[in-house]
C-alpha cells in the first residue's frame, strides 16, 4: 500500500472468484477508490494480508477499514478481525440484492447494467460512511 | 467423480492493489470457461485462507496451479501453507515481461492492453493444465464438462457453431474468439481467415486435412459475428 495519511480509510473487498458477488464487490471498491473518494480511501490486498505480510497488518490496524463481502461467509471481514484491524463497517453485497429482486447482474467475469447499478448503490453507501467519519473528524475538539 | 478423471484447481491471488490482480482473476475466469471447461475448477483464496476446509481439501488431493499477480506470491504461499506443494507457480508481472502499466485494476477502463494480457495470462495457464493433466491422467481419460460435478466457477461459456463440410461443429466460446481477432484487426476478409484458423486450434482439435474447411467456415461465421456487431 503506499503512503497514507492515518485517516485514509482502506476499503476491502472479498473479491471472491466464484460468483457475481464477488465481482460486485471488487468493482465497489475501486468506484470508491477511484471515482467517489479518491483523495480519502485506498484499497488493500486481502490476500496479501491474510499472507501475515507485516505492512499489511499494520496498515489495517492503524487505518479505519471498511470490508465489503460478497457472500455471507465474509471472508473480508473475518481477516480483518483475525488481523487485529480497526473495522468501521462491513458491508454484504448479497443484503444489496434484496432490493434488487430479479437482477441480472452479469457473472463472476463481467458485470452488466443490472450489476453496476448495484455495484455503484453500494460504493456510494461506503462513501457516505466516509465521509460521515471526515465530518466526525473536523468537528471533534 | 472417477479417480482417473483429474480435475486441476486454479486459484488466482486477485490482488485489490495491483492491475496484475484483475488480470490474474479474469485469465483464471476465462481458462474455467473458454479455454479447459470440464477440466478446471476454482477456488476461493479467501475462503481457502480462511480455513475453509472443504477448498483446502480439494488442494490436498488435486493438482493445482497458483496465478499470482506479483512476486510475493499470496496464492502460492497460501497454498503450500495449508494444503502443500502446488503443481505449478505462476506470476502474471513474469509472463508479461514486467508490471502491465497500461492497464487498469477496474473492469470499467478495460481496453486493448487488458484484453491482450489476459489472453496470454490465460493461454499460459491452460499450457499449464495440459501438462499437469498429462503427468496426473491416464492416457485416454479426461474430465468433462459433462460429468455432473460442475459448479457456478467452472461452467463452461457458450459457445458458437459452425457448418464445417455441411456439418454443424460447436466451438466453445466462439463469440470471445471472434472478439479477440476482432480486438486484434483481423480482417473479415480471406486475408484473416489463416490467423482465425490458427487462433481457433488452439482449443479446438482441427484434423490437418479439414483446415481449409474449417478456414472457409471459420471465415462466414466471423463475417456474420462482425456484421452483427
Amino acid at each position: 500500500m503506499m503512503e497514507t495519511d492515518k485517516q485514509t480509510v482502506l476499503v476491502i473487498p472479498c473479491s471472491g472468484i466464484g460468483k457475481v458477488h464477488g465481482l460486485i464487490s471488487r468493482e465497489a471498491t475501486y468506484l470508491v477508490t477511484d471515482e467517489l473518494a479518491p483523495g480519502q480511501t485506498q484499497t488493500q490486498c486481502l490476500a496479501l494480508l491474510v499472507k501475515g505480510d507485516a505492512d499489511a497488518v499494520t496498515a489495517v490496524q492503524s487505518h479505519p477499514c471498511i470490508t465489503i463481502d460478497g457472500c455471507p461467509k465474509a471472508c473480508a471481514q473475518k481477516n480483518v478481525e483475525i488481523a487485529g484491524g480497526t473495522l468501521v463497517k462491513s458491508v454484504r453485497v448479497v443484503d444489496a440484492f434484496k432490493t434488487h429482486r430479479g437482477a441480472e447482474p452479469g457473472s463472476a467475469s463481467g458485470l452488466t447494467n443490472d450489476g453496476w447499478t448495484i455495484a455503484r448503490e453500494i460504493a456510494e453507501a461506503v462513501t457516505a460512511e466516509v465521509i460521515s467519519r471526515i465530518a466526525d473528524r473536523e468537528v471533534a475538539p | 467423480m472417477s479417480e482417473a478423471m483429474q480435475k486441476v484447481g486454479i486459484i488466482s491471488c486477485s490482488g485489490e492493489e495491483i492491475p496484475e490482480g484483475t488480470i490474474s482473476r479474469l485469465a483464471t475466469r476465462r481458462v474455467l470457461e473458454l479455454l479447459r471447461p470440464g477440466a478446471t475448477v476454482t477456488l476461493c483464496l479467501p475462503l481457502f485462507l480462511a480455513g475453509n476446509e472443504a477448498e483446502r481439501d480439494f488442494a490436498r488431493t488435486h493438482p493445482t496451479i497458483t496465478v499470482d499477480g506479483c512476486e510475493k506470491q499470496c496464492a502460492k504461499w497460501g497454498t503450500e501453507q495449508h494444503s502443500g506443494p502446488v503443481s505449478a507457480a505462476l506470476v502474471v508481472s513474469e509472463i508479461l515481461g514486467g508490471p502491465c502499466s497500461a492497464c487498469h485494476r477496474s473492469s470499467r477502463e478495460s481496453g486493448q492492453a487488458e484484453k491482450e494480457a489476459i489472453w496470454m495470462v490465460a493461454e499460459r495457464i491452460a499450457a499449464e493444465v495440459d501438462a499437469v493433466l498429462a503427468q496426473t491422467t491416464p492416457a485416454g481419460m479426461c474430465a468433462t464438462a459433462s460429468d455432473g460435478e460442475g459448479c457456478a466457477c467452472s461452467s463452461p461459456m457458450p459457445g458458437g457453431t459452425i457448418t464445417v463440410n455441411g456439418t454443424k461443429v460447436p466451438i466453445a466460446g466462439l463469440p470471445l474468439i471472434f472478439e479477440q481477432c476482432a480486438g486484434q484487426g483481423v480482417p473479415a476478409e480471406s486475408s484473416g481467415s489463416h490467423d482465425l484458423l490458427n487462433v481457433v486450434k488452439i482449443y479446438h482439435p482441427i484434423p490437418l486435412d479439414e483446415e481449409p474447411a474449417y478456414q472457409e467456415a471459420l471465415l462466414a461465421a466471423y463475417q456474420q459475428f462482425r456484421r452483427d456487431v
